[in-house]
């Protein structure tokens, strides 16, 4: 087999954690880990390979992707990677809903914007893979063809999706010079076998309001498709587009037409509680109601008005991405079915799934314990 | 007033194929004529929050009760349906005397104790003639109950009474449903007496979950073969879990529109209706704005939501659906024949609806 050797970002986040698992024991590769210079990620690096004994060394550099092309390394650093590197995997950023749009510009397009300069840089680049959302779709609706992009002059329900969308306009201008996958992810909520959630995101975290009592109504139609997936199926396409190098442009790492509708989701989310917290139902909590934009709006803001912080906060995490909801889409899976043809790769009913996520966000407490 | 029909047929048979039925015949109010305004409720240090946003929420007046003891008012509303109809006091067979506040059903905490009456010195300022005084004399002082002191009070020789007391702003219609249980399944008993009162401690804060309390006290006689207000049907849900109104209030917000949406949806299916046969609901008097979100939510536009009254009277407790039902008929807003929806919500924690037929 060829030697490859690739340069991984954001291996720390919920997919980087995945593909490096299943890169770090491949025979003839190395991997280079850039990992956020003063953290703690080199102990977070060595928990995610605790289990798996690499087959080749799995070296973590310290570095910043924000830092320019240089990505914050020393030239010596900069050399031998651009030497060496035949695959970029680029799932570094934030992933944040709320943070301040000049930050996630920072973050997810001036950090794409230098990792494209690095990839110019080396002369044995095979495939540079970029991770994107499916959600760069904003408050457009109806079915988003993986041939689409942005929002379509829709605008974005949060500054993560505008950032994204920005940083799409990088990548597919890069993609005459450079071997390119553009890899757009849809919600990823955990694995599918062991319900392990590594990276708690707005989706947990609407769990944990809705078993605390805290979730009173979401923005929404019944039977529109809420698109999920787990961390193994994304990490099982992205490395098959990865060996594989499919014509260029986007693919979506996405449920698809397997995707589940909201109200089943919901119903599976209270019938799970129920299930793995039986004491749960004493709590006699109502299913959130469904609601319109508008009716869903007035409460936000009666809620703001009336100045009850919990409450707040609560509306605030959930109107985040729960806007989204108000704009139903389907994300077309076409090309990456194509590209998965003969593979045995195929997403699954996230019904199958998503109950074992909601038992480990309830035996973790939400990552505050070790399960 | 209707006099007393024979019995027909049997309680047992289904409430809908029967030939009889009890309703809502008439409705009194006493409202205390002190006044005061956010602004002047504000300055007086009884609003923990903020007057613009209560103001926001809908209300702008309360009531305030001054020397009316909660059986003052109570015995107000009571007198003045007796006055305004031609009622046989000797033909109430049940007083349901439904209240929301522990204190408006506890006597010893409601009422100067004999101690404190005999240490009071005319002028004290500390304890004014029917303050609470928090002190307990005798144990027997825990068996003095105000049902029962009104039926003494306003001489119902043949009432039985029964009090209410643990279901907060929902007491009343708890005290409707009984009223028509009990019509419907003791052939003797043709009318029953439901009363709510409440006086707010009054140097306590009046804002409760964003919405302003009044002082203020209902009476209704329901009756069977009541010719209005038929009751079609009451559902009432408890969620025991939010019982403690300190500690779990956002919560409660939070459980408050699900739930109601659920009764509301339920009690229309019950009666066999949609909200597009309700010709008015009749809500209690909480914030405007939550009206209007929960109006949206069961799909029922705000003209056709009696509203008026939270801004001039705000929320008297557990006697704002009655009231606002008698506002609405003076109004001219209903008709006979009418199908209305009265909800209400109160701490325990409880939501009840209910269908009349006007």
């Amino acid at each position: 087999m060829k030697r490859r050797s690739v340069l991984i970002t954001g291996a720390t986040g919920a997919v980087g954690s995945e593909l490096l698992r299943r890169l770090a024991p491949g025979p003839e590769t190395t991997v280079s880990a850039l990992v956020r210079r003063g953290g703690e990620r080199h102990g977070e690096i060595a928990s995610i390979l605790s289990d798996i004994r690499p087959a080749a060394g799995v070296s973590v550099v310290a570095g910043d992707i924000c830092a320019g092309p240089t990505l914050g390394l020393s030239p010596e650093a900069v050399a031998a990677l651009t030497r060496h590197t035949t695959h970029i995997v680029h799932c570094g950023g934030s992933t944040s809903f709320t943070l301040p749009l000049s930050e996630a510009r920072r973050l997810n397009v001036d950090g794409t914007r230098n990792i494209l300069e690095f990839a110019r840089c080396c002369p044995s680049l095979e495939s540079a893979a970029f991770f994107s959302t499916v959600y760069v779709s904003g408050r457009r609706s109806g079915t988003f063809a993986e041939s689409d992009h942005g929002d379509a002059g829709f605008g974005f329900v949060n500054t993560y999706e505008q950032s994204k969308a920005e940083m799409e306009a990088l990548v597919r201008a890069a993609m005459d010079e450079l071997p390119i996958l553009l890899l757009r992810l849809s919600t990823v909520v955990g694995d599918s076998r062991t319900g392990a959630v590594r990276g708690f995101n707005a989706i947990h975290h609407a769990i944990r309001l809705l078993y605390n009592g805290l979730a009173p109504m979401i923005p929404g139609d019944p039977g529109e498709r809420v698109d999920i997936v787990s961390s193994d199926f994304v990490a099982d396409v992205a490395l098959h587009l990865i060996d594989n190098q499919p014509a260029g442009g986007a693919f979506h790492l996405a449920g698809g037409a397997e995707a589940s509708t909201l109200d089943d989701l919901i119903g599976s989310t209270v019938d799970s509680l129920l299930r793995f917290r039986p004491a749960w139902r004493k709590r006699a909590i109502e299913r959130p109601l469904l609601v319109d934009l508008d009716t869903y709006e007035l409460f936000v803001r009666s809620v703001e008005e009336t100045g009850n912080e919990v409450l707040r906060s609560a509306t605030r995490s959930i109107q985040s991405f729960a806007c989204q909801l108000a704009h139903p889409k389907l994300f077309d899976t076409g090309k990456t079915s194509e590209a998965l043809s003969g593979s045995g790769i195929a997403p699954r009913s996230s019904l199958d799934f998503y109950p074992r996520v909601v038992r480990y966000c309830l035996e973790s407490n939400w990552g505050l314990q070790q399960c | 007033m209707s006099k007393r029909q024979p019995l027909t047929e049997s309680p047992l048979q289904p409430a809908r194929t029967r030939s009889y039925h009890a309703g809502i015949e008439a409705i009194a109010e006493y409202l205390p004529p002190r006044m005061a305004t956010l602004r002047e409720l504000d300055t007086a240090g009884l609003l923990a929050g903020s007057a613009e946003t209560l103001a926001s929420f809908g209300f702008r007046t309360v009531h305030l009760a001054g020397e009316e003891s909660n059986l003052d008012m109570a015995v107000a509303a009571v007198e003045k349906l007796f006055a305004e109809n031609d009622i046989d006091r000797g033909e109430i067979g049940l007083v349901l005397y439904a209240t929301a506040l522990s204190s408006s059903s506890t006597m010893w905490n409601a009422e100067p104790t004999r101690r404190a009456k005999r240490d009071q010195q005319p002028n004290d300022s500390n304890h004014p003639a029917r303050e609470p005084v928090l002190e307990l004399d005798e144990v027997a002082d825990l068996f003095r109950y105000p049902a029962s002191q009104l039926q003494s009070e306003l001489d119902l020789p043949n009432a039985s009474v029964i009090g209410i007391n643990q279901l907060g702003c929902a007491s009343i219609f708890a005290a409707l449903r009984i009223a028509r249980a009990m019509i419907l399944a003791e052939e003797d008993l043709k009318s029953v007496l439901c009363v709510s009162a409440d006086k707010f401690p009054p140097s306590r804060q009046r804002d409760l979950i964003y919405n302003v309390v009044s002082d203020g006290a209902c009476a209704a006689l329901v009756q069977r073969g009541a010719e209005r207000n038929r009751i079609v049907e009451c559902t009432h849900v408890t969620k025991g879990a939010l019982w403690d109104a300190g500690s779990l209030e956002n919560e409660i917000l939070a459980a408050y529109f699900p739930t109601a949406r659920t009764l509301i949806e339920r009690t229309l299916e019950k009666a066999g209706l949609t909200i597009d046969d309700i010709a008015l609901v009749i809500p209690h008097n909480v914030s405007l704005r939550s009206w209007e979100i929960l109006g949206r939510l069961i799909g029922c536009p705000p003209e056709r939501i009696y509203t008026e009254n939270i801004s001039r009277v705000g929320h008297t407790v557990a006697s704002d659906t009655l009231l606002n039902l008698r506002r609405a008929e003076e109004s001219g807003l209903i008709a006979r024949g009418d199908f209305l929806l009265l909800f209400t919500f109160g701490y325990g924690l409880n939501w009840a609806c209910m269908v009349v037929e006007h």
